[in-house]
């Protein structure tokens, strides 16, 4: 249940939560959506909940101590708690039993840390309740897989505010989070779980098998399937945010349209990229301590962002490989190339370079990696029982959810629907959508995110 | 009005899901009856029931008997019909030892026809039983073919045969495939997939328009979650029967359905490799020695313990494309020449 996409979630969890929520009065609100956060994360994995429990307590009291006198050390010290946590965690589940990582914890514990350092920093001045702290850990809408928002957003609702809330329409900002809800529903179920299967049928043809086209027909098949699944879970969790009176969270903006990959990474899960922007880059010096120094402040960053995603080797080479092509970026194509020459290469570089990169994230076994790209680029070896006519095939099948994935890379095209979202024509294309999903759901047998452990 | 004018998604939303539960409760014993005996409404929203049904073509106002067109009947409809030519070969074996000897002993120590050599020594005995007729019948052996063998050959299957037609070039060059992802023992012949120049036909007219001098048949995957092994049986044996009435000269392969790795079968209670075994034992009894044979590949692909070997798939049921290889090997020593 724990699924955005699962019709338990939207026809039992979903409706009946947003009643008790909004039946409770406004003073308790906050408590309705810690505890619906609690079922929520104990229906997905009871045995983890004291792990969540334990470190939303320490997380409160360290800030608690925060607010009465600001200790570097002191930060240091609960810095370390968390992160060693998080990488614990890691390390148990990737060598132990994959079970024994926490849903969300790679979330909630980047939320707890951004938490800390805002107290420091005193970006958070007034000191905050617990239930403020427990429920901005865990709520449900962000705990699976994000957005990591900040806590100066999670203070923004007006719904938990008594003076604030009276003017607000409950019903209207139930259907505007509905409208986010489902352009992500349709995006993840429609798009991301069909183009999904073209990836997996590429596997069972065996990467020695395919042809060249079909190898890079499934670099952009995964490249699709991973913007829509994740850029739909987000604007589910945002849709879900915003019944709840939360501001809309945007972690997707049009990262496709961007002009270089570090721009793409600004605009790519935004929510993470501004973490490690504000608390991991500034804090080491950013780009204002020489050039040596913000090379070695990237590398940092982009192998901890690698770390973060999983710890097998390919995400580490991932990592690393978006470093060099952004230090490339920075010292190379934007500074010595001339403009025009500048911009060609960077637009190059999120439309072809990125979709590679996706490739190393995709396939953890450095063999069938080294593989796949011998078929990407097939000047040293051939491959074995090949079949030519693989790509047209392929594309027979699946160019009803390719088309709509590349026509919806275009930035305007979200943008122009946004603008207009209630206009009568959406409305009636959004109800139709809706049922089409779940259509699809009852029919498939629902495979969980691709963030989902993450 | 308001409110419909603040929030018609969620009013339109709203609606539908309502009528949809109703409609689901209010036909759970007539036309979703099936659909709800096999699904746990404390687990799934009601409404799915009507989604579930709608994916099947079966609609509110479906009347019951298209509804027993579409949906396939969990109980087999005769009983007692696997018991029959088991039976007999379990009687008869003592009878049959002499002939079956001989015909072991010549084909060596090969660990194909351990299967094969029970079923003759059943079925010849039965045939004397029957006719009385004192004749030495003709019996054949598995010999080693070419590749063109396979020039008058058909191959009717699921996913995993149109893998071999793609994967395995001398094939693809040579037979013809009437092969389509999905396809099951219950809907193989009339189901209108089979392309020709005027659009698509089914298997039983494909097989009345075209002669073949082979057909090798691997199906049962799909539906191994259908019914149980006797009600498979029958309608496997119904198959049969059809194509040799359509294709009376044709010497007809059944193949046994493939295994799944371990880490498939693994706590599967459908895909495992005892279900596949004991359907492939049910209808290697079809096999005559003399028209129908039955032959199983899985040795080909399986590692030591009896499961799919795992180097040689990616999702634990399909070949890859590389290894397609082992099965037409495993066709070419395996063939009848009559």
């Amino acid at each position: 249940m724990v699924n955005f996409s699962d019709l338990n979630f939207i026809f039992r969890f979903l409706p009946i939560f947003l009643i008790a929520f909004y039946i409770t009065p406004i003073r308790f609100r906050t408590w309705t959506l810690f505890l619906g956060s609690l079922l929520f994360y104990a229906v997905g994995d009871i045995r983890m909940l004291p792990a969540l429990l334990a470190a939303i307590i320490v997380n409160f009291l360290f800030g608690k101590a925060q607010f009465a006198e600001k200790s570097k050390s002191l930060l240091f010290f609960i810095f370390a708690i968390d992160a060693g946590m998080l990488v614990e965690f890691k390390i148990l589940g990737q060598f132990v039993n994959s079970s024994l990582l926490p849903i969300g914890i790679s979330f909630y514990i980047f939320k707890m840390i951004s938490y800390q350092m805002d107290v420091y920093s005193g970006k958070i001045d007034k000191e905050a309740r617990f239930i403020d702290v427990a429920t901005y850990f865990s709520m449900f809408p962000q705990i699976v897989s994000g957005p990591i928002m900040r806590y100066e957003k999670y203070c923004e609702n007006p719904m938990l505010d008594e003076d604030k809330s009276r003017d607000k329409s409950i019903l209207a900002l139930i259907e505007d989070g509905l409208r986010y809800f489902v352009v992500g529903l349709a995006m993840k179920v429609l798009l991301a779980d069909h183009l999904s299967m073209l990836w997996h049928d590429i596997g069972t043809i065996g990467y020695e098998s395919i042809s060249t086209p079909l190898a890079w027909l499934g670099a952009y098949a995964y490249t699709l399937e991973l913007y829509f699944d994740f850029w739909g879970y987000s604007l589910m969790a945002g849709g879900i945010g915003v019944m709840l009176g939360f501001p809309f969270i945007v972690n997707f903006d049009q990262p496709y349209g961007s002009g270089s990959v570090s721009e793409f990474y600004r605009r790519w899960h935004a929510t993470l990229g501004s973490w490690f922007r504000d608390y991991i880059y500034f804090p080491l010096g950013g780009s204002r301590k020489g050039n040596l120094r913000t090379v070695f402040n990237l590398l940092v960053v982009w192998l901890i962002t690698g770390f973060w995603h999983g710890i097998t080797p390919n995400f580490i080479l991932w990592g690393v490989v978006l470093f060099v092509i952004i230090v490339c970026e920075k010292y190379l194509v934007f500074k010595v190339f001339p403009d025009k020459l500048g911009k060609v290469i960077g637009k190059l570089n999120v439309l072809v370079l990125i979709p590679l990169s996706w490739v190393i994230f995709a396939i953890t076994d450095f063999d069938m990696l080294a593989m796949y790209f011998s078929r990407l680029f097939p000047f040293f070896s051939q491959g074995v029982a090949v079949n030519d006519n693989d790509f047209f095939k392929n594309i027979g099948i699946y160019w009803m959810v390719l088309l709509p994935g590349f026509v919806l890379l275009i930035p305007k095209i979200f943008e122009f629907w946004e603008n207009r979202r209630g206009h009568i024509v959406f409305n009636i294309i959004w109800i139709l959508l809706f049922w089409f999903c779940i259509y699809s759901i009852s029919g498939a047998a629902g495979n969980p995110f691709l963030y989902f452990r993450f | 009005m308001k409110f419909l004018k603040e929030c018609p998604i969620l009013i339109g939303i709203a609606l539908i899901a309502v009528v949809l539960t109703v409609i689901s409760f209010a036909c759970q014993g007539s036309v979703y009856a099936d659909y709800a005996q096999e699904t746990d409404i404390s687990k799934v929203p009601a409404l799915a029931l009507v989604f579930k049904a709608a994916r099947d073509e079966v609609f509110p106002w479906s009347g019951s008997a298209e509804k027993m067109a579409s949906v396939e009947d969990p109980e087999p409809s005769e009983t007692g019909v696997l018991e029959d030519p088991a039976a007999s070969a379990q009687e008869d074996s003592t009878d049959s030892g002499a002939q079956s000897d001989g015909t072991t002993d010549d084909q060596g120590a090969s660990w194909l026809y351990g299967d094969a050599g029970a079923a003759i020594s059943g079925n010849d005995i039965s045939g004397n039983a029957v006719s009385g007729d004192d004749a030495e019948p003709e019996t054949y052996e598995f010999t080693e073919v070419d590749d063109d063998y396979f020039t008058d050959a058909l191959f009717i299957g699921d996913s995993r045969t149109v893998g071999l037609s793609e994967y395995c070039e001398p094939l693809d060059e040579r037979a013809t495939f009437y092969s389509k992802v999905s396809l099951t023992i219950y809907t193989v012949m009339d189901k209108e997939f089979v392309k020709t120049d005027e659009g698509k036909i089914s298997v039983d007219a494909a097989l009345r328009e075209n002669q073949f001098s082979k057909i090798y048949i691997m199906l049962g995957l799909n539906e191994i979650g259908t019914g149980d092994t006797e009600y498979f049986f029958n309608a496997y044996k119904e198959v049969i029967d059809r194509i040799m009435e359509l294709q009376p000269d044709a010497i007809i392969y059944i193949q046994g359905i493939m295994h799944v790795t371990a880490e498939k079968a693994n706590g599967d209670k459908n895909f495992n490799n005892e279900k596949i075994n004991a359907r492939n034992e049910a209808i290697a009894q079809l096999a005559d020695q003399k028209k129908i044979f039955y032959i199983d590949m899985n040795e080909a692909v399986d590692d030591e313990d009896g499961n799919l070997d795992k180097s040689l798939s990616f999702d634990g049921v399909h070949l890859k494309a590389s290894s397609y290889e082992r099965w037409y090997e495993f066709l070419l020593h395996n063939a009848i020449v009559r």
